[in-house]
């Protein structure tokens, strides 16, 4: 065997032990400065306007655009739609080839997705 | 006399499967940004020990999930508070974003290497599959502290499925247990967080892992 093929171990678990110990050091350090604030009891008369993790930013402005009996649009079929563009991708490309310039029209799509989620997360700041 | 590991192991046949999965060589352009999956299994360990240790101390009722938060953050009047609780809530607070944003990270990669091209299609849709769960588990546990900022964020959250015509309605009232956000609410999210998603999460990760043994990592372009 070639000497400088690596093994799982001990070449990958080493590499891989070693960035767990960094991102468990993160999130410790991270989790000591900021740790989360719980704000007051519920209230429900006091309508209160909530703003959902960053993650789910995107989403949020997104459904913003789509006012009334359209809102079924943005809060469903698009989301939808992207999700099942999502699990439906080793299908639709039709090459066989992995390398990213070879599947030039797959690549626009995605960065567009991603630009997108991106955009409407930073606007929903606004 | 043989040492304890080697009585064991001639029963049981531990090295066996050990080197299987040790000693496999791994392919040509394996670089760090392979281990992005691994930091996301790991802040998964991370959420279950911090969620295991706050479940001793939380309470899913309308009436108690807050004094329980603030007992274990040691927010209460009279100073009573879990000992460390305030770090096991952050720390779950802040893997929980930790693991979405590698999970998320850990696609990109997925994507970018095209690691996903056949044979590894099935793989691929149960990693997507977790990345819907992960959004799940990070939706249902933002209710469960109960406070001003959870209830109005599921009630504008669980309200939204209402506007898909016919089925909406039901679907907001299935996640909901009723017509508003309610004591109902906080226990089906519980339920969520702790029971199903878990059960479901591990048997996909398990699928998850199986695939990349069978079929080995993609390896470099």
């Amino acid at each position: 065997m070639d000497k400088n093929q690596k093994k799982f171990y001990p070449d990958y678990l080493f590499e891989i032990l070693l960035v767990c110990l960094f991102a468990l050091e993160g999130v410790l350090i991270i989790s000591y400065i900021f740790p989360p604030v719980t704000g007051s009891p519920v209230d429900f008369s006091r309508n209160f306007l909530p703003r959902p993790e960053w993650y789910f930013l995107a989403l949020y402005q997104m459904f913003k655009y789509f006012p009334g009996p359209l809102a079924f649009l943005g809060v469903a079929v698009i989301p939808a739609a992207i999700l099942f563009l999502i699990f439906a991708l080793p299908f639709l490309e039709k090459t066989h080839s992995r390398r990213l310039r070879d599947r030039k029209f797959s690549a626009l799509v995605a960065a567009v997705l991603l630009v997108s989620a991106v955009v409407l997360t930073v606007l929903s700041y606004f | 006399m043989n040492n304890p590991f080697s009585i064991i192991d001639s029963r049981l046949n531990l090295s066996r499967h050990y080197r299987r999965i040790f000693e496999r060589p791994l392919p040509e352009g394996v670089t760090y940004f392979y281990c992005l999956g691994g930091i996301a299994f790991f802040f998964l360990l991370v959420l279950t020990f911090t969620g295991v240790v706050l479940s001793f101390y939380y309470v899913p009722s309308a009436s108690e999930a807050y004094k329980t938060i603030r007992f274990i953050d040691g927010g209460l009047p009279g100073g009573a508070s879990m000992p460390g609780g305030w770090l096991m809530r952050a720390l779950h607070v802040w893997a929980a974003s930790g693991m979405v944003a590698a999970v998320t990270a850990h696609m990109l990669r997925v994507y970018i290497t095209g690691s996903y091209k056949p044979p590894r299609e099935l793989n691929w849709i149960v990693g997507v599959t977790l990345f819907v769960l992960t959004m799940a588990f990070g939706f249902s546990g933002y209710l469960l502290p109960w406070d001003q900022k959870a209830y109005w964020a599921t009630t504008v959250g669980t309200a939204m499925p209402s506007t898909i015509p016919l089925v909406g309605h039901f679907i907001m009232q299935l996640l909901r247990g009723g017509d508003d956000v309610s004591g109902i609410t906080l226990l089906r999210f519980y339920v969520m967080h702790v029971y199903i998603l878990p059960l479901v999460s591990i048997f996909l990760l398990w699928a998850h892992f199986h695939m990349i043994r069978r079929q080995g990592i993609s390896g470099g372009l």
